[in-house]
């Protein structure tokens, strides 16, 4: 992660504001920055999202792709996922800096997704064991200011939200094989249902106390992390605890219950904000990339 | 993708023998027993067999062996950082490395890193670090290496045990053995250190959970979760891992002894 460099002084500064529940710019432990979310910014994706958390920027795109299903889940399609780090986000990134970072954050994606109830994989099986629907999630980092996660995955859940997958009718050709046909009508496609997709809560531990949606100054100061991806069912479907600190065992438990609070809360909004958006239409302004 | 030239590889499309099987995999039952005679809903870890200093050139090694999972750790250094940007002037670096040999799991695996490779080796890096002390190093770099050689369920945790025994062999300063222990959790009921059938099935609620922990200092340096759980089970799984790995202690350090007592023995009595 892009990291700056902070004094001793503001270390303790930070330290003795978050112990009050008061942090730099006036937030409780619990609050979340300004986000602003928008989805369908790039056109030659399936679906897309751009999220701003503070200042830092995700863009997610998804292309859905014809493949042959895994060996072992034949009447399944599949999710690829890929952060790629940009060297805009901070000079770091640049060459193959950012690729440990952008690999850490795939994995945990795959891990975050690998459940039966997150995505409906049977839905996007064309014809089991020969064609199925593999959608490539490819996320991008445009700016870097602490909380990549939280931004990646809600991102990623607008950009689902958002995917239209043509639909496909399959006939005989001569020869007796498989056709696939796409149909003519561009609106004619199959959307995702996306009520299952987890978000994912940082919670950083600063002192005795833990803190959500840290920015990089808050980030100096923790030695440890956990990060929890919950459903809007409170399921915890991924943790993981990142850092070079350890964590006493009571500290982990009342992180995961104050991750699944808040990452329980987020999910109604969220949908809601979705759908308003969905259902503006054409009459949506669209802020882009310098709004 | 990065060809190896180095070694000789299958061909491109073959494919594992056990996709063409007639009858599908025996799925385990929900209740009762487990196949290896364990209970379940209890803090049943397998028996562990642990010796230190096998490998004469590391500066220390260690390996283990849980059921049919055997791992081994050698720890090099604390030796000069190789890449002289990244030199630390306050505290070491801790490298941690954990490879599969390819014959280790049910399919035959690459030896170049998969995905899998890297965030297990991530995690271990993790894991141990709150555990070294690095500050003690500066400049230098520890390297842990570990090598998965047949995987029959939990390597992580047992890998994080392996490494942090390695580390003490070395003579490596630590604040307290890292011990690592996992768990599956089955529906409504859970089973402590899964062998690899039972790592993986796959049914409504279902989910692995791996803990890194210090026991001395009750204090969690790893922590990781996948599938879906409840939040109340991941916090009652915690707390059986933590138990788990309190029962697994005695061992070790009666491994650990044993080797410092081969490498130095007492002066006779006299």
């Amino acid at each position: 992660m892009a990291t700056v460099q902070v004094s001793e002084a503001e270390k303790v500064y930070i330290l003795h504001g978050i112990r009050d529940d008061l942090r730099v710019d006036g937030r409780g432990c619990e609050d979340y920055r300004h986000m602003e979310i928008e989805t369908d910014v790039v056109s030659n994706t399936d679906g897309s999202a751009k999220v701003t958390l503070g200042h830092t920027a995700v863009l997610v795109g998804i292309k859905a792709d014809i493949g042959k299903p895994r060996p072992g889940v034949p009447n399944e399609g599949y999710l690829e996922f890929f952060v790629d780090c940009s060297a805009n986000a901070t000079p770091e990134f640049e060459g193959r800096g950012g690729e440990e970072l952008g690999t850490e954050l795939s994995n945990t994606l795959y891990k975050v997704f690998n459940n039966k109830h997150s995505v409906d994989l049977k839905s996007l099986c064309i014809s089991a064991g020969e064609h199925c629907w593999v959608l490539y999630v490819d996320v991008l980092l445009l700016q870097c200011d602490g909380n990549l996660y939280d931004a990646i995955s809600v991102a990623i859940k607008a950009a689902l939200f958002n995917t239209k997958i043509p639909k496909v009718h399959i006939s005989a050709d001569e020869e007796g094989g498989k056709e696939i046909e796409l149909s003519d009508d561009p609106y004619d496609c199959m959307r995702l249902d996306v009520e299952n997709v987890p978000c994912i809560v940082t919670l950083c531990k600063v002192g005795h106390r833990h803190v959500v949606d840290v920015t990089l100054q808050e980030k100096a100061c923790s030695v440890a992390s956990l990060i929890i991806s919950v459903t809007h069912t409170g399921t915890v479907t991924c943790t993981r605890k990142v850092g070079g600190g350890s964590l006493d065992p009571e500290s982990i438990f009342e992180m995961t219950e104050a991750g699944k609070r808040v990452g329980k809360a987020l999910h109604a909004p969220l949908m809601k904000l979705l759908q308003q958006e969905e259902s503006l239409g054409k009459t949506r302004q669209k802020v882009g990339f310098l709004g | 993708m990065p060809t190896d030239t180095k070694r000789v590889r299958g061909p491109e499309a073959s494919q594992s023998p056990s996709l063409f099987l007639c009858k599908p995999a025996t799925v385990l039952p929900s209740r009762g027993p487990r196949a290896d005679g364990r209970q379940r809903d209890q803090v049943d870890v397998r028996p562990v067999f642990v010796r230190c200093g096998l490998v004469s050139q590391a500066k220390g090694s260690a390996y283990i062996e849980a059921g049919n999972t055997k791992l081994m750790c050698c720890v090099y250094g604390p030796r000069e950082t190789e890449r002289k940007d990244e030199t630390d002037m306050k505290c070491g670096r801790l490298i941690a490395d954990m490879r599969f040999a390819p014959f280790s799991c049910r399919e035959r695996g690459s030896w170049i890193q998969g995905s899998q490779e890297k965030d297990l080796s991530l995690m271990l890096h993790e894991s141990l670090q709150p555990a070294v002390c690095l500050h003690k190093y500066p400049r230098s770099q520890i390297e842990v290496n570990v090598m998965v050689l047949e995987n029959s369920g939990s390597i992580l945790a047992h890998a994080v045990t392996c490494a942090s025994l390695a580390l003490a062999d070395a003579g490596i300063e630590m604040y307290d053995l890292v011990l690592g222990c996992s768990m599956r959790q089955d529906g409504t009921s859970y089973m402590v250190d899964p062998s690899y059938v039972e790592e993986s099935g796959c049914s409504d609620n279902q989910g692995g959970l791996t803990v890194a922990f210090l026991p001395s200092l009750n204090q969690i340096s790893g922590l990781q979760s996948d599938g879906e759980m409840a939040e109340e089970t991941l916090t009652a799984g915690v707390r059986t891992c933590i138990e788990g790995c309190y029962k697994l202690y005695p061992v070790i350090q009666q491994a650990l002894s044993k080797a410092v007592r081969r490498a130095a023995p007492p002066p006779p009595e006299s």
